[in-house]
């Protein structure tokens, strides 16, 4: 492989993929059987709880972590034996960054930015200064967020065809977040940078994401585009003297105390719900993501 | 026409390709868009709003499916000459789909009878 692909040789393959992704610690599940494939260009919102497994999840596609089965690809190379070109072309931003302690921001950017061919230096000075960060103050002591913004500005500044982001929204404030997403967006649209991101703000990831999956109890609940997720999915309420009609499938099934059900339901290829809908007192309301993560992640 | 013609509701359970052809339809069929007014780019709409660009084109290319929109070479997209004149009946109607659900749905949660809402409601068309 070469040391500057051109990226459109690499159109056919999947930037990330696992296979039957299986991980435990310490006996206790954190993956179990995961399967995902992103396609470029695609920018892929994952959403879970905390202790889901997202993190683990991120660091096994990457090949940071061996799991226990299950395979991992970086475009197309095991994540595991993964070359300097492969990566060359990722940037990823871990939650907590430790890397290069002992350097200034100013420092460690200009030393990493010797190892990417396509080191934006402006973005990296302008945006040091607009997320103010202190340039010349050791990395070990700047605040965990300040770390975090410094590693995010590593990564974009390399612009990477991949970029791998792991709660980035935690270390910003709402304006730097909205900036943060702004460049996702317009590098996602404009030079087809494949992007992961995981968080558990809702909302950033409904402006941004053209996917997004669920990971709950260390499997995907669900991977799909972000508007079919909207469109398809709702939840089906219906009164105690009906329940019996529920359909048996559904992703999430709640009883309430007054004996109604709430149900998320699909609609079938049809784009008809579930036939109890149209029982008079049954009915379904559409359901925003967090809305539809919160029914199915109780 | 700039970005901030189009407000953007993350959150909500409208996806928001659609949001963006209903502010369409509405801002055509209301005359504050009118025929040949240009569109801001999807780069400027995604940029603004921070949203994925591939969701303004699509509410783009949605929009001028049904004919509210037209690309013209070097200006992008305008909106289209016949736009809102030749609006079809169906056009029109679907304009009044979110409304008709609402009420089709809090006629049942009422359980009124279909036909006293519907003799209600054309008295009220015809006054």
């Amino acid at each position: 492989m070469n040391a500057m692909p051109d990226p459109s040789c690499h159109t056919a393959v999947p930037p990330l993929a696992v296979r039957d992704l299986v991980h435990c610690y310490e006996g206790s599940n954190v993956l179990t059987g995961v399967n995902l494939v992103l396609q470029p260009g695609s920018v892929l919102g994952l959403i879970g709880r905390n202790g889901a497994g997202k993190s683990t999840l991120i660091r096994a596609m990457l090949g940071l972590l061996q799991p226990l089965s299950g395979t991992a690809t970086v475009f197309g190379e095991p994540a595991l034996k993964l070359g300097d070109a492969s990566k060359a072309r990722l940037a990823y931003v871990p939650q907590q960054p430790e890397a290069l302690a002992w350097l200034t921001a100013r420092q460690m950017l200009d030393f990493v930015g010797r190892f990417y061919p396509r080191w934006d230096q402006g973005f990296a000075d302008r945006t040091l200064e607009r997320w103010q960060i202190p340039p010349n103050k050791l990395l070990a002591r700047l605040s965990p967020g300040e770390r975090q913004r410094v590693d995010l500005i590593r990564a974009l500044a390399s612009q990477p065809e991949l970029l791998v982001l792991d709660e980035p929204a935690a270390a910003l404030d709402p304006v730097a977040r909205r900036e943060l997403l702004r460049e996702i967006a317009l590098r996602a649209g404009e030079s087809g940078t494949t992007v992961l991101f995981s968080t558990h703000i809702v909302s950033d990831l409904e402006r941004v994401a053209s996917d997004v999956a669920f990971l709950h109890q260390g499997r995907l609940l669900m991977h799909c585009t972000i508007d079919e997720t909207k469109e398809r999915y709702g939840r089906l309420w219906l009164p105690e003297r009906i329940h019996y009609a529920a359909p048996t499938q559904s992703l999430s099934r709640r009883r309430h105390d007054d004996g109604s059900l709430s149900l998320v339901v699909e609609r079938d290829a049809n784009g008809a719900w579930p036939e109890a809908a149209n029982l008079p007192g049954a009915r379904v309301d559409a359901l925003g993501l967090e809305d539809l993560f919160v029914e199915i992640a109780e | 026409m700039d970005a901030s013609l189009f407000t953007v509701q993350p959150a909500s359970p409208e996806p928001i390709y659609r949001q963006i052809v209903e502010q369409l339809r509405r801002l055509i069929a209301g005359g504050q868009l009118g025929a040949g007014d240009a569109l801001p780019s999807v780069r400027e709409v995604a940029g603004f709003h921070a949203i994925n660009p591939m969701t303004v084109s699509r509410a783009y290319g949605l929009a001028e499916a049904e004919g509210l929109l037209e690309r013209l070479r070097g200006r992008g997209m305008v909106v289209a000459a016949t736009g809102r004149n030749v609006q079809t009946q169906a056009q029109r109607l679907t304009l009044l789909e979110p409304s008709l659900l609402m009420l089709a749905r809090q006629t049942r949660e009422l359980e009124l009878p279909a036909d006293a809402v519907l003799r209600r409601l054309a008295r009220m068309l015809e006054s």
